[in-house]
């Protein structure tokens, strides 16, 4: 017999457990997506229903590992000794595994300086993989086996698209969202016990090698609107009183481009809602837009695609007060998982530390020369080689033009098979440093939030 | 081959024409005459989004409700239009 749950009011965020903190690390570098339709010689009648405009570029310096440590670094740096101590489990999602038996977390686990009495798996479903792993997080902290714990959930991914993936190619992204599960729910109190999941065998994508992706357009975006419906559905047939309009303020949904969660969220107003074409509009632009917002400059970030939507609510999104989003996780080949949870403006304060915002601005333009340049030594990121040398410096031309002031981790090389990493502040050479000009962020500010605005606007 | 309804009954044409309308609508720039039933619709021009669309809307105008996925192997609008037919009977 299935079991019925409920989900509370919206007069508390504080449940039993929920996501403490959530940072995105999405690269140090951009293309417009305009830029790769011209020089691919893609129609350009089709750039609209996209509705995307930037995708993240990653470097020959960055991979799974690099990108995780990166993403979670920021929330490490925020815990005490105390709290350190209690992530008892790392998990990364990825769909680019560095190796078939030795996990992109142990090296994770390494360059975060965690505690040795940690649990540590790796965890692949294609972009479904890290709800999966948040789902099975709060699980572990909810049982009470280990009072006070946390654990930490990285979705993890690099791009392995060239010209033959056509369409696709524009909008992969690049980067990893890291995820601290416990029971200080401070970002988002999940739902618990509300969740529906929807899965079944199908090769619409996959990765048959370490180096290139192969997938079948419409077979995905059919089985990932099945999914949505049928996961909603099984929701609906465990919580109580569920209505797909009102009962969600936001949506926040898997986004391999835009225009797919916006031909979803119609599709699901007609089926569930009845809407009107007039309808449909004006709740998409209300629930859905501000989710992506960064998705939409950004490129399918697989796994962590929908906790980038997410992160896209809390800092986009004019609510006031308690709000219950939505949420949509796809995995291709496939599973899948609706679910739910409560955020209010202690989320926004507490995210406003991470600045996700500011990260994504402080990427700099590449021309579709200098991506077409990267592109080869990108796509060698997870080749098995046992030896390998990577030098950053090659790559200083480019880095001069960040702005971004930080210590990253970066991939220096590959000795016997063991993939070498070490700490590096990025140079701002000879760049005045703006975070301390404020005429000048503001600027930037502005530019920022056109840039989002033209995004979301770009398909309607 | 022009989409077409000889040898089939009064349920097949008007299911051809619905589709026929259908691609136009989300098409405007395809006009019902120039849809070819030997041809997908990727070939007459629909992007992913505009095919989800096709889909949806031809659904919605025969009262009918399939999983999408069941329209992954279909080849072109005459293969779309049989297998509509079938729906409709089942």
């Amino acid at each position: 017999m299935q079991s019925t749950a409920s989900i509370t009011g919206l007069g508390t965020k504080q449940g039993i457990v929920g996501i403490e903190a959530l940072k995105v690390y999405c690269g140090l570098a951009y293309i417009q997506v305009g830029a790769i339709f011209e020089g691919r010689g893609l129609d350009p009648g089709r750039l609209s229903n996209l509705m995307m405009e930037k995708r993240s570029i990653g470097f020959p310096f960055e991979d799974p590992v690099t990108n995780a440590v990166n993403a979670a670094k920021p929330i490490i740096d925020r815990l005490d000794a105390d709290e350190l101590d209690r992530i008892e489990i790392v998990i990364t999602s990825s769909e680019s595994g560095v190796d078939y038996s030795k996990s992109i977390t142990s090296y994770v686990h390494e360059y975060l300086g965690l505690s040795r009495n940690c649990r540590l798996i790796e965890v692949k479903q294609a972009c479904y993989a890290a709800t999966a792993a948040l789902q099975m997080a709060a699980g572990y902290v909810a049982s009470g086996i280990s009072p006070g714990c946390k654990v930490l959930v990285i979705a993890t991914d690099v791009s392995l698209v060239n010209e033959n993936a056509g369409y696709t190619e524009p909008v992969m992204g690049t980067g990893a969202a890291a995820i601290l599960i416990s029971d200080q729910p401070r970002v988002m109190a999940i739902d618990f016990g509300a969740f529906g999941n929807y899965s079944f065998e199908t090769l619409d994508s996959a990765r048959p090698s370490p180096e290139f992706d192969i997938a079948d357009v419409d077979r995905s975006l059919f089985a990932y609107l099945d999914c949505l419906s049928n996961s909603f559905e099984e929701y609906r047939s465990k919580v109580n009183d569920v209505d797909f309009v009102e009962t969600f303020d936001y949506l926040a949904m898997h986004t391999p481009f835009a225009g797919l969660v916006k031909a979803a969220h119609r599709k699901m107003m007609r089926e569930f809602a009845h809407a009107s074409p007039q309808q449909v509009e004006q709740d998409f632009t209300r629930r859905v837009k501000p989710s992506l917002e960064y998705p939409g400059i950004v490129g399918n970030l697989c796994s962590g695609s929908v906790y980038l939507g997410l992160a896209s609510i809390i800092d986009r999104a004019p609510y006031t007060g308690a709000c219950r989003v939505g949420l949509f996780s796809y995995g291709s080949g496939c599973s899948s998982e609706f679910f739910s949870g409560i955020i209010d403006r202690g989320s926004a304060a507490v995210q406003a530390h991470f600045g996700i915002a500011e990260h994504l601005q402080s990427r700099f333009e590449l021309t579709f020369d200098e991506y077409t340049e990267l592109l080869e030594e990108n796509l060698r990121c997870l080749r098995p080689v046992d030896n390998r040398d990577i030098n950053i410096e090659q790559y200083g031309g480019f880095l001069e033009r960040t702005t971004k002031n930080a210590e990253i981790l970066v991939l220096t090389g590959v000795r016997n098979f063991h993939r070498q990493y070490k700490w590096t502040r990025l140079p701002c050479f000879s760049q005045p440093d703006k975070t301390k000009d404020p005429s000048r962020t503001e600027l930037d500010r502005q530019a920022f939030e056109k840039d989002v605005n033209q995004t979301v606007q770009a398909g309607w | 081959m022009i989409l077409s309804s000889k040898s089939a009954g009064p349920a097949k044409e008007t299911v051809a024409r619905i589709v026929r309308e259908s691609i136009s609508s989300i098409l405007p720039n395809l006009s019902m005459e120039a849809i070819s039933g030997d041809k997908s619709l990727k070939d007459h021009g629909a992007d992913s989004v505009d095919r989800v669309e096709i889909i949806l809307s031809i659904m919605n105008r025969l009262g009918i409700a399939e999983p999408m996925s069941n329209f992954s192997n279909i080849a072109n609008i005459d293969e779309l239009v049989d297998y509509l037919c079938r729906a409709q009977q089942a």
